[in-house]
């Protein structure tokens, strides 16, 4: 089979469709934070991929490493946001939080 | 090792970034001052945010003349540029930033005596500054991200502020999660942007696609991705669902700071990015031009008038004033995509200018919500019953904003809408200019049904007792009403600096 | 050969637990297999000569996003009374969507055609340590300040209340929400 870019490519794409799909389909805040991990590696592994196979530079990897920082930094925030509405509601999921809905 | 291509930044780049130094030493001071105070006098993180803000300001002003006619200059090692533009939006940043901490100290949502960490929530507005001065300046994909990324964390947890409140600390949840979706989809998007050209600089991916390199589905998807990112950040239907959620439960002054701030920010985004990108350099005969891959005009045309049309007529059933002001704030991006529809020079100084104009009515017309919550803890319209006679200033004040969102004249909304009408007639886009104004008619009606119930029912007996606003909030209020009024009628040089704007960064 | 072998294996190792992460009831095993996913990836980072990435990947997923995910997990621990069955109706549209989403991404990778070169594999740590002290030193810079931000932000959001009279605002909060 040979593995080269596509085959790359496509890993990423199903993790991504997954990502996805947990995200519209879960009602559990922790569960689509971790859809959303899904989806930010899938984009990842496309910058790395495309860094060594199409630009042979490594602004790829860069970008990589900065998205997997700011990842980090963005999880750290939403569990914390998560944690509050628990406990202030004792609940973390998105859909049950109802006093913002008409 | 060899070192390739190594362009350090110099010290000497600072000097064109200073006002975004400053606040970020500003930020570091205000959380030192804080913590020096241990919290219990806000006052000093305030006080310096509030200096930073002027001090840049001031800094903003001086580089206008400095660089301006020059065209755009790149620092940091190409990955920004200070333009017309980015020098535009320095300036509507500082205002917006300085308008919200000053008012934000008036505010009992903010400062009421069982809130905390009152400190922090000044240098947070303050960064959040920053990170939106970089999306404006932002010419490389890393630096777009990162810009947004650094948005979006501050307003974050600026919308929870309130975190003994669940409506706060729900409208923060929705805000991450929405936010962390659409971000990923727009990474995904410049992903694959970036493989199919080889470059994160957004000169480098113009030059691939100017060469014709490029498979007109892969950009069509990638385009779609990044612009479902970018819709959620200036809250244009489909991407619009956060937004009266959020608005609503942040705490007032923060929903005024985000249906301005984080929007100008991400038109300004949007602006470079896809214009710089996809349509400078291109005309109609090269094949690769935005406009010519994908339908560009009718897919943002498209955009455009649904969004106007939703938010207005939402807005319309909407009982709860800062509620209606989401709605309408909604309405106002399908307007300003308007501009978005030909990417013609002329529409996008259409944009930044009647970004400039919304910027002050809007900011207006919340803090007026935010003064009014101070003293009846209520938006709900049916409260607002009468006011007019309790706080007639500020009544009279409010009723400019309404008149300006609603755009008609001789209000500073009439002019920039005229702008945006006339960018896209000039191509005979004449079906979206009666959406618009049709859009604008409905608009009517909510607008004065506020200013109806301030003006011309009476307060019930016992509620009639005037309201006192302090001398800050007048001067806010009165800074963000005048120019209202004036540019109105005398918008001649603002109009001159946002097409300056536009034309230096196409030059670049 | 072996090249292919590694790939499978490592696609297998990320796949497969991303799908059990989508679908799992539990977000205990969810999180779990998540682990197993952001390895793989950690590995196609390794594989594809990223070495610096993969540790990153490794240190700062596994070792901290990971972490935080589960202790968040075990710290809101809801009861299953609450937790129905998921409908069909639930599961259906957006899989329908996410299917066609994948569908049109595979469409991109076969139709463009890439301008793929020969992958090198020279390690890459010591070029990244110089292009972010060199052509990266801003956004380096600007990424400490927005992780402070996001650090005070984080702190603020579930620092302990400093004094009583907060709960009362909790509960009349409540009060407002269930008129």
């Amino acid at each position: 089979m040979n593995v080269g870019l596509p085959h790359f490519l496509t890993v990423s794409a199903v993790l991504f469709a997954l990502g996805l799909f947990a995200v519209m389909s879960r009602r559990n805040t922790v569960a689509i934070l971790m859809g959303v991990e899904l989806m930010l590696n899938a984009a990842n592994l496309n910058f790395v991929a495309f860094s060594r196979y199409v630009q042979r530079g490594i602004d790829g990897q860069l970008m990589a490493a900065f998205v997997i920082v700011l990842a980090a930094a963005e999880a750290a925030v939403a569990l914390a946001i998560v944690l509050a509405l628990y406990r202030n509601y004792g609940t973390v999921h998105a859909d049950t939080a109802q006093s913002l809905k008409r | 090792m060899e070192l390739l291509h190594v362009k350090i930044p110099s010290w000497g780049d600072l000097q064109w970034w200073l006002p975004e130094a400053v606040l970020c030493c500003t930020f570091l001071l205000a959380l030192l001052g804080d913590m020096l105070a241990r919290g219990r006098r806000p006052v000093v993180a305030f006080a310096i945010s509030v200096a930073g803000l002027l001090a840049a300001g001031a800094l903003a002003i001086a580089d206008t003349h400095a660089v301006a006619p020059a065209g755009g200059r790149a620092i940091m090692g190409d990955l920004m540029v200070v333009d017309g533009m980015a020098i535009f939006f320095r300036l509507l940043f500082v205002f917006g930033g300085l308008a919200t901490v000053l008012f934000a100290w008036t505010s009992e949502e903010i400062m009421g005596h069982r809130r905390e960490n009152k400190g922090e929530f000044f240098a947070l507005t303050v960064l959040m500054t920053v990170a939106m001065m970089v999306m404006a300046e932002a010419r490389n994909v890393l630096m777009l991200y990162l810009a947004m990324e650094g948005v979006g964390l501050t307003s974050y947890v600026m919308a929870g502020y309130m975190r003994t409140s669940l409506r706060s600390t729900e409208a923060s949840l929705k805000y991450v999660i929405f936010g962390a979706v659409s971000s990923a989809i727009m990474l995904y998007g410049l992903s694959l942007l970036y493989g199919m050209t080889g470059s994160l600089q957004f000169s480098g991916i113009r030059a691939v696609l100017l060469g014709g390199g490029a498979e007109p589905f892969g950009i069509l998807v990638a385009v779609v991705l990044i612009l479902a990112g970018m819709s959620y950040k200036i809250a244009a239907v489909p991407f619009h669902f956060w937004c009266p959620d959020v608005y609503e439960g942040a705490p007032t002054p923060v929903a005024a700071l985000f249906s301005v701030g984080p929007k100008a920010a991400g038109f300004a985004l949007m602006i470079r990015f896809f214009y710089t990108t996809f349509a400078v350099g291109t005309n109609a005969a090269a094949s690769n031009s935005l406009i010519q891959v994908i339908n560009w005009p009718l897919l943002v045309s498209v955009i455009s008038a649904v969004t106007m049309t939703f938010g207005n007529l939402v807005a319309l059933r909407q009982t709860n004033v800062k509620r209606m002001l989401a709605y309408s704030s909604i309405a106002h991006v399908g307007y300003l995509l308007m501009g978005f529809v030909l990417l013609s020079e002329m529409g996008l100084a259409a944009i930044l200018f009647y970004l400039l104009v919304y910027t002050l009515m809007n900011l207006g017309a919340f803090f007026f919500v935010v003064a009014v919550n101070n003293h009846l803890k209520s938006e709900q319209l049916e409260d607002y019953k009468g006011l007019g006679y309790r706080m007639p200033w500020a009544g009279v004040m409010m009723v400019v904003f309404l008149g300006s969102l609603t755009g008609v004249p001789p209000f500073a909304g009439f002019v920039g809408k005229l702008y945006l009408f006339t960018a896209v007639m000039d191509r005979q886009w004449f079906w979206l200019v009666i959406i618009a104004g049709l859009n604008s008619v409905i608009s009517l009606y909510y607008y004065f049904r506020v200013a109806r119930v301030m003006w011309l029912v009476r307060p019930d007996e016992g509620h009639d007792s005037p309201l006192r606003l302090s001398w800050l909030q007048y001067t806010v209020l009165a800074c963000l009403a005048v120019p209202t009024l004036v540019l109105g009628l005398y918008f001649g040089a603002f109009k001159d600096l946002a097409d300056a704007g536009i034309r230096t960064m196409a030059g670049g | 050969m072996i090249r292919d072998l590694v790939f499978v294996l490592l696609a297998l190792l990320t796949v497969v637990p991303a799908f059990w992460v989508v679908f799992s009831r539990n977000i205990v095993h969810a999180g779990f297999a998540l682990l197993f996913t952001l390895v793989g990836v950690a590995g196609f980072y390794g594989f594809l000569g990223a070495d610096f990435l993969a540790v990153t990947q490794l240190m700062v997923y596994v070792g901290g996003v990971l972490v935080l995910v589960l202790f968040t997990v075990m710290m809101t621990h809801v009861p299953a009374v609450g937790r129905r069955r998921h409908g069909l109706d639930r599961l259906v549209p957006p899989a329908v969507f996410a299917a066609a989403v994948f569908g049109v991404l595979y469409k991109v990778i076969t139709v463009v055609k890439w301008n793929v070169g020969e992958a090198s594999t020279s390690p890459t740590t010591a070029e990244i340590g110089t292009q972010l002290m060199t052509n990266y030193v801003f956004p380096f810079e600007y990424v400490s300040i927005v992780l402070l931000a996001a650090m005070v932000g984080a702190a603020i959001l579930i620092r302990e209340r400093s004094h009583a009279g907060s709960d009362d605002a909790i509960a009349e909060e409540k009060q407002e929400a269930r008129p």
